[in-house]
């Protein structure tokens, strides 16, 4: 089935809102999603891999600042989904990048990385060069980057599926370092996308163009999933009573 | 046309002009007391259908005797061609409910892009056929991204049967009758933005430019409706006595209206979308400071002016409510409406100087009626402001900001939120909920009703009283930055990003308390349904009202005549010979 971005976003903010989110978090978990599948990054499938986790990542605790100086900070994510933290530590790493120039994040425990992407399209529009890099899974690892420049809209993305013998243990740590700079306009490419498989690369303008026709026809949703998103949302709805009817209406 | 650069260096900045002050300006009761102008939503859409000759024309006309049926109109308008599909179907009476959370209607309609119509001349149904299994069903249907609003409206019974009545016997409706419900059908609801799988908002400002203004979309399927309406009507009387019938004069066809319901699900809507509502303000507040600042009063205006007092006046007289509040409400507009008369008779040296006198000697009621007549005396200062009403309604954190920097914020533009005593039980009372009946928003209190664990968040004034105190605790961090604040507050994220947004803003927030034990969801209701420009305000319950739209509008057959958009306040043809050209 189709449904419209605004849609998509009402039933995910009411989804995120059942799980405990707060205004900020809700809005921001929602547009990162959104964001993903708008531009043709399936951000539905990395949603649909978090659905399980929603509920106990707010009972973790919160970001941790396990080092930081004037242009480095590392975070402990304490195995919350970027929906969850990501927006937050790329504020804090723009506020180092402003002051220092250039600054690097790292992220530890951090699951659902590709959320990432709309927090780079935003150190973009704020007039940041930004650039992400993140291994994920268990039997087969794959790396990913994604960079954008100082005044775009969108990022590059490559992904690439990588041999054993590529594999270092970053992916273990549920890691992502991310580099943002007022400085330099940065670019990104994996030095591995000739030796491993699968490789995925999307241009500024394929997002842009991705962007447009999703606008134009909505959004293409499994029915099951956004039943679930919607059966999640159910829980802020208030139940009927007789009383809560009087005076709405005729 | 006035740049937008322009109307933006009118606003801010060294050049800017003297505008009404956003305390005055924004508080809910004033809000609350406005009426409709020449920059209401329905005036603008009629003076570009006017202006640009828009070619509307019944395409499609499948009606029985009764009425039942399908019809499509084509819309050619400079910029593309649509269609407004519409079902009309039998509905028994107890089934007939104006409430949202209603199943069936005796009309659901469908504003779409494209030429429909053709399509089905050319044999393929598939696409009409496909809006007959899902437009009936409304909420309980799915549409495309070719559809860009979706309505329903049920018959004014009563007025509807005499109104059929009269012309198959070969008379006229009484106007008086009409004056006290002037519309033949109700709309209940008019959904737009994306929701049930229609058009984004972003995709009708793109693609279809002719609808690129807030809500044109769906006032102008409010604006059909009423066409057809009155079509529907003439078209029963005339097959059940085609000897005997008489079609309506024009004059009195003019007065007919759409009657609308408008309940608490209007409320969220202003609150969610301050930016907008911001620039609807800041539009309506130029208009004004343009007056003020350029406009001389000379005798042909006065003349005007006196005019349109009248015509208010009458106008008011007019008005049919059965609710106690919104009577008193009107009987003080009669009075300040002679205080003013008296006003001009005494002299007037220009209207900064009324408008400020009004502040002392008139109601809210009559300051802002004011403000709408002022408005029409000066269509070239007033009407290319309806170009600037969109804005960009992204709030973007800004991560840098110091918390001293944040907290002056707050003390210079939330300081009405800083006065309110949030530690008064009282002062938390109500919350507002989403019914599990189609996410109904409705209100509790908190004393008497479970759910306030899952109320919306729309207490702004509270959040904002939350964010100073958790800033106070931050105490010998001042230099810290939000980013470094939110890193350990995340719950204040939301209203950290929306006070910076704000306060970047000429008139910033509506300023009441929304948790107010006391709080009239009605000035909410009334202050956006005065954008769109209804008149005839009759409150059914502190949550909802009854209103008319587009009383006195051009009708279709109008389009191409000479047009002088001189609809505002209208008046029972009775009461206004010149009404029936």
């Amino acid at each position: 089935m189709y449904v419209s971005l605004n849609e998509l976003s009402a039933a995910l903010r009411r989804c995120f809102e059942a799980n405990g989110y707060s205004v900020g978090q809700y809005e921001d978990a929602a547009n990162a999603i959104v964001w993903l599948e708008q531009h043709g990054c399936k951000g539905l499938d990395e949603l649909y891999r978090s659905l399980p986790f929603l509920e106990t990542d707010q009972v973790k605790p919160g970001s941790q600042v396990s080092y930081e100086d004037a242009s480095s900070l590392v975070l402990e994510c304490t195995g919350r989904s970027a929906l969850n933290c990501v927006a937050a530590a790329v504020d804090l790493v723009q506020v180092k990048a402003r002051h220092a120039g250039i600054a690097t994040l790292t992220l530890h425990n951090c699951h659902n990385r590709m959320f990432v992407m709309k927090a780079l399209a935003d150190c973009g529009r704020r007039g940041l060069s930004a650039v992400a890099y993140w291994q994920n899974g268990s039997d087969v690892i794959t790396e990913h980057t994604a960079a954008i420049r100082a005044g775009d809209s969108y990022p590059n993305y490559a992904r690439v599926a990588l041999s054993p013998e590529a594999c270092d243990d970053v992916a273990e740590h549920q890691s992502l370092t991310l580099l943002c700079t007022r400085q330099l306009n940065l670019t990104s490419s994996l030095r591995n996308q000739l030796k491993g498989k699968d490789l995925l690369e999307l241009t500024p303008q394929q997002l842009e163009e991705n962007g447009r026709v999703a606008l134009d026809k909505g959004i293409h949703i499994d029915a099951q999933l956004w039943a679930s998103i919607n059966d999640i949302g159910s829980a802020v709805l208030v139940e009927n009573s007789e009383s809560s009817r009087q005076g709405a209406g005729e | 046309m006035t740049g937008s650069a322009a109307i933006q260096a009118s606003l801010y900045g060294s050049h800017a002009l003297p505008l009404r002050p956003a305390g005055q300006v924004m508080q809910l009761e004033r809000l609350g007391a406005m009426h409709q102008s020449r920059l209401s939503f329905m005036r603008s859409l009629v003076r570009r259908i006017m202006r640009e000759r828009w070619q509307i024309t019944p395409a499609l006309m499948e009606l029985d005797d009764q009425g039942y049926g399908r019809v499509i109109y084509r819309i050619q308008a400079p910029q593309g061609c649509y269609s407004f599909v519409l079902f009309s179907d039998y509905l028994s009476p107890e089934d007939r409910n104006d409430r949202v959370i209603a199943t069936k209607w005796d009309l659901t309609m469908a504003l779409v892009a494209g030429d429909l119509a053709t399509e089905v001349s050319n044999g393929d149904e598939s696409y009409l056929q496909q809006l007959r299994d899902n437009v009936p069903k409304q909420e309980a249907g799915r549409v495309d991204s070719r559809v860009f609003v979706l309505s329903r409206a049920n018959r004014s019974a009563r007025n509807f049967d005499y109104v059929v009545d009269q012309l198959a016997r070969g008379e006229q409706p009484e106007a008086a009758k009409i004056a006290k419900v002037g519309y033949l059908y109700r709309t209940t609801a008019v959904y737009g933005s994306g929701k049930l799988g229609m058009a984004d908002w972003q995709k009708v400002q793109s693609h279809w430019l002719d609808f690129a203004r807030p809500f044109s979309a769906e006032m102008f399927v409010c604006f059909m409706l009423r066409n057809f309406s009155l079509l529907q009507a003439e078209h029963i009387a005339k097959t059940r006595s085609p000897d005997t019938f008489t079609p309506m004069e024009l004059g009195l066809k003019r007065y007919f209206g759409i009657g609308n319901s408008t309940g608490l699900g209007m409320a969220p809507y202003l609150i969610n979308h301050p930016l907008l509502i911001n620039r609807w303000v800041e539009m309506r507040e130029l208009a004004l400071g343009r007056i003020c600042a350029m406009a001389e009063p000379d005798s042909s205006v006065r003349d005007r002016f006196g005019a349109l007092l009248q015509r208010c006046d009458q106008h008011t007289r007019e008005v049919f409510c059965e609710d106690e509040w919104q009577e008193n409400n009107n009987r003080m507009l009669l009075d300040d409406l002679q205080r003013l008369q008296q006003q001009m008779i005494d002299g007037i040296s220009d209207w900064s100087s009324l408008l400020q006198w009004s502040t002392q000697h008139c109601s809210l009621q009559g300051q802002e009626m004011l403000v709408s007549v002022l408005l029409e005396l000066y269509p070239t200062l007033v009407d290319e402001l309806e170009n600037h009403c969109c804005t960009n309604e992204s709030m973007d954190l800004d991560p840098q900001m110091s918390l001293t920097e944040l907290t002056s914020l707050i003390e210079n533009h939330y300081d009405w939120a800083l006065d309110i005593d949030f530690s008064q039980p009282e002062a938390k009372q109500t919350f507002w909920y989403r019914s599990e009946e189609k996410m109904e928003p409705r209100l509790g209190d908190c004393a008497l009703e479970p759910g306030a664990d899952k109320q919306m968040p729309l207490g702004i004034g509270y959040l904002v009283r939350e964010c100073y105190d958790q800033l106070q605790a931050f105490a010998g961090h001042e230099q810290a930055t939000c980013a470094e604040f939110l890193l350990q507050q995340p719950q204040s994220r939301g209203i950290v990003r929306r006070i910076q947004a704000m306060s970047n803003t000429l008139f910033g927030e509506i300023r009441a308390n929304l948790l107010d034990k006391d709080v009239l969801p009605m000035h909410l209701l009334r202050a956006k349904l005065a954008f769109f420009g209804v008149s005839k305000f009759d409150p059914r319950s502190k949550l909802w009202v009854r209103n008319t739209m587009f009383q006195g509008a051009p009708l279709l057959e109008d389009i191409g005549k000479p047009f002088a958009d001189d609809w505002f306040m209208p008046l029972n043809p009775q009461s206004n010979p010149q009404s029936d050209r």
